[in-house]
């Protein structure tokens, strides 16, 4: 009985794992991720963006001199008069026109576009003009050592967020752009998982029904067994995918990140890892940054992390393959699976659109109670486990979720028993609430 | 000894009884056919058989006791949809159905290189599925039906969508696999193939069983008394000598001098008398009792006419 499932899991992972599309999704995803996760970086490091020339007309007399080129930017004066600016500096980015009564009224600036206006470059120049006109009215107060007062004046605030454990004396650092950005990732893998490899379990039921295969072998394994045996063989193949994932991205996390990442930013990590607290790290570096980077490299926080992840993909797909095994038996092709498999999107996209506001407020009613529905909660739990919850809600969540696939499963198996056998008029709601009931 | 005992097996689905109050009794080693039209309950029937479907009532006896699980590993069942996975290879794919049987790999691979060899289909082991024509398919399809040298082997239609040559290389396998020792039962709306092949065969109609036994016996108890006379001479002559006698049916006559009539005789104690009458008026060439065909048969039960 036992190695009959065994034989039909293993068809379905041999199957799958052998073919093309899956060593090389396999190996080229995550790749692919790392890539997006830094590209941002890379961008700013080096393209930078053209360089814009800026003509300027200025006729308060002081502005023009006080503008700063920078990377972007480059304004140069000139003294044509603004008509004949306009007429014959067409090689310039655009013009611009500081009226005389620039200090009374604010809408005696103009930016004559020769290119396609861009936000970004008008915001530069107006907070370049408006500082420049600020010390202007400071300096206009006489104020004795107006520098020194201002430097010693300045503000600047670097929030540092902590989690809040009762019964411990330190505590424990806990970055909230760190969790933010994993608890998104961690949402979206449960999300595409489930739905790719629960319509996979789809197709292919559908497919042995096309391919009338389905009858010889339920003459040797019952119909239970064929469709656990399914299920559990695309999920051994989505479960070494994601094993293959975590160790690539731990590979290149731990081989090539030192390669890649400035001295400073690896001193202060070394620093924090031997107990220095991270805001007395000197230097300038970015905190947030630092954190999220301690966090990639704490092994036995991010191997928690996989593990409930694999523990909660686990349970969902099974949940959700059951379902779609449901939908598969019951039509003979594609396009007929389209409208009953729209029930079982439903709580996926519902869960995706939770997600999205328990990244906000990972402690809400919507978040807990989300995250303990069955049908809801793989994903919205992943959502929710960076941000560090009660380990009571794991479990509770996780055996209701083992529990509801048991029931549905039962269900599911019963449809898909008739289902396999039928062929013809794709089948009502109601007509597969019937076959749930035949003896 | 019957391998198979069906027992008044009923089964409904939601709109119609597929079958109703079936009983068959199917002796070991025989070639036993199941007979009826379209939609009688034929399939429902074999599926139960294979246990892919449960009765709503009635039961399935093997060698006695009520079928089990295991059993199906004494089962080879090839269904009249017929399909194997496309993708997957030829080789791949028939130790998996034999491993399904019970097989173990190893016994599987020997067996099957065997079998591929009789068919003469050996450069196939690693072609896809996709890549072979319908008939080598089907081929594979039978092998790997039998492979595990089951003790009942069921097909459902199996000459349908077979090529002739085909279909005599499987008639011929099936009376081969009846000779070393297995149980054959088959459905089919073919007649001829069951005169040919089956020892004893059960028509089901409108879900019930209408007639069971041994073909010879039912063929032989079905004919109608009626007999043709082959002849030389005048067909006036024989009919005036037979006046009385028995009932004129029809008659022929070729343009080479053989005349034959047909005739319906009441009982058999007149037979000899009405050789003798028709000796004395002409030249008897031969005198035969028309037994039924099956496909006769099966046309008069199915109307009701039997």
């Amino acid at each position: 009985m036992k190695s009959k499932i065994g034989i039909i899991i293993r068809r379905e992972f041999n199957e799958r794992v052998k073919k093309k599309s899956f060593i090389i999704t396999t190996i080229i995803t995550p790749l692919f991720m790392i890539a997006l996760m830094f590209a941002p970086v890379l961008i700013s490091t080096y393209s930078g963006g053209d360089t814009k020339r800026i003509a300027v007309v200025d006729e308060s007399g002081y502005i023009a001199e006080e503008l700063i080129n920078n990377g972007e930017l480059v304004f140069e004066e000139t003294a044509l008069p603004l008509e004949l600016a306009r007429k014959e500096l067409s090689d310039y980015f655009a013009i611009l026109y500081i009226g005389e009564d620039i200090e009374v009224n604010p809408n005696s600036i103009q930016i004559y576009n020769n290119d396609a206006s861009s936000i970004s470059v008008e915001q530069g120049i107006v907070m370049q003009i408006s500082s420049v006109v600020q010390n202007k009215k400071l300096q206009e107060q006489n104020i004795e050592n107006l520098p020194q007062i201002l430097e010693e004046t300045a503000v600047h605030i670097n929030p540092q967020s902590f989690k809040n454990t009762a019964g411990k004396v330190d505590a424990e650092e806990n970055s909230s752009i760190a969790s933010t950005v994993l608890s998104y990732i961690l949402g979206f893998i449960l999300y595409m998982f489930l739905l790719i490899y629960g319509v996979m379990v789809m197709q292919s039921v559908i497919e042995e029904k096309n391919s009338r295969v389905l009858e010889v072998i339920v003459s040797s394994v019952s119909p239970f067994q064929l469709m656990m045996g399914k299920i559990l063989g695309v999920a051994s193949v989505a479960i070494l995918q994601i094993i293959i994932w975590a160790l690539l991205i731990s590979g290149l996390v731990y081989f090539v990140l030192p390669e890649v990442l400035p001295d400073q930013i690896l001193e202060a990590m070394a620093m924090v890892k031997q107990g220095v607290p991270p805001t007395e790290i000197p230097g300038g570096t970015e905190l947030g940054m630092l954190q999220a980077l301690l966090v990639l490299s704490d092994i036995g926080y991010i191997g928690g992390i996989i593990v409930t992840l694999l523990i909660f993909f686990f349970g969902g797909f099974l949940l959700y393959a059951a379902l779609f095994a449901a939908v598969g038996s019951s039509v003979d092709n594609p396009q007929d699976a389209q409208q009953l498999q729209t029930p079982i999107m439903m709580p996926i996209i519902v869960s995706i659109m939770v997600m999205l506001s328990v990244i906000n407020d990972p402690t809400s009613d919507v978040a807990f109670w989300f995250s303990m529905i069955p049908f809801t909660s793989p994903i919205v739990m992943m959502a929710r486990i960076p941000y560090g919850i009660p380990t009571w809600e794991i479990v509770v969540s996780a055996v209701v979720l083992y529990a509801t696939f048991l029931v549905v499963v039962y269900g599911a198996s019963k449809i898909y028993r008739v289902g396999i056998l039928m062929h013809g008029k794709k089948p009502s709601l109601k007509e597969l609430w019937k076959w749930m009931r035949y003896k | 000894m019957d391998l198979i005992r069906i027992e008044n097996v009923t089964k409904s689905y939601a709109k119609h009884t597929a079958l109703d109050d079936v009983s068959i009794a199917i002796p070991e080693g025989s070639i036993y056919g199941l007979l009826g039209p379209n939609g009688a309950g034929k399939t429902t029937l074999l599926r139960i058989i294979n246990r892919i479907i449960a009765p709503d009532k009635g039961k399935v006896l093997f060698r006695g006791k009520e079928i089990t699980a295991e059993d199906v590993y004494r089962i080879g069942y090839m269904p009249e949809e017929r399909g194997l996975y496309k993708k997957m290879k030829v080789g791949e794919q028939a130790i998996f159905f034999a491993q399904l049987k019970g097989m173990s790999r190893k016994d599987a691979t020997e067996k099957l290189k065997g079998w591929f060899a009789k068919f003469g289909i050996e450069e196939w082991w690693n072609r896809k599925v996709v890549d072979l024509s319908k008939g080598m398919a089907q081929k594979v399809q039978f092998i790997t039906t039998v492979l595990h040298e089951p003790q009942l082997l069921i097909f459902d239609e199996p000459f349908s969508g077979f090529d002739p040559i085909n279909a005599n290389l499987l008639k011929e396998e099936i009376l081969s696999l009846r000779d070393k020792g297995a149980t054959i039962i088959f459905s089919t709306h073919n007649m001829s193939s069951v005169e040919e092949v089956c020892d004893h065969i059960t028509l089901i109609d409108k879900s019930r069983n209408i007639l069971s036994g041994n073909v010879n016996e039912i063929r032989h108890r079905h004919g109608a008394n009626i007999f043709e006379i082959d002849y030389r001479g005048e067909e006036q002559k024989i009919r005036s000598a037979l006046d009385g006698k028995c009932e004129i049916m029809d008659s022929n006559s070729s343009p080479i001098g053989l005349n034959t009539l047909k005739i319906h005789i009441a009982a058999d104690d007149e037979v000899r008398g009405i050789i003798t009458a028709a000796n004395e008026s002409v030249e008897i060439r031969s005198f035969r009792e028309m037994i039924p065909t099956m496909n006769d048969i099966f046309i008069r039960a199915v109307n009701g006419n039997l």
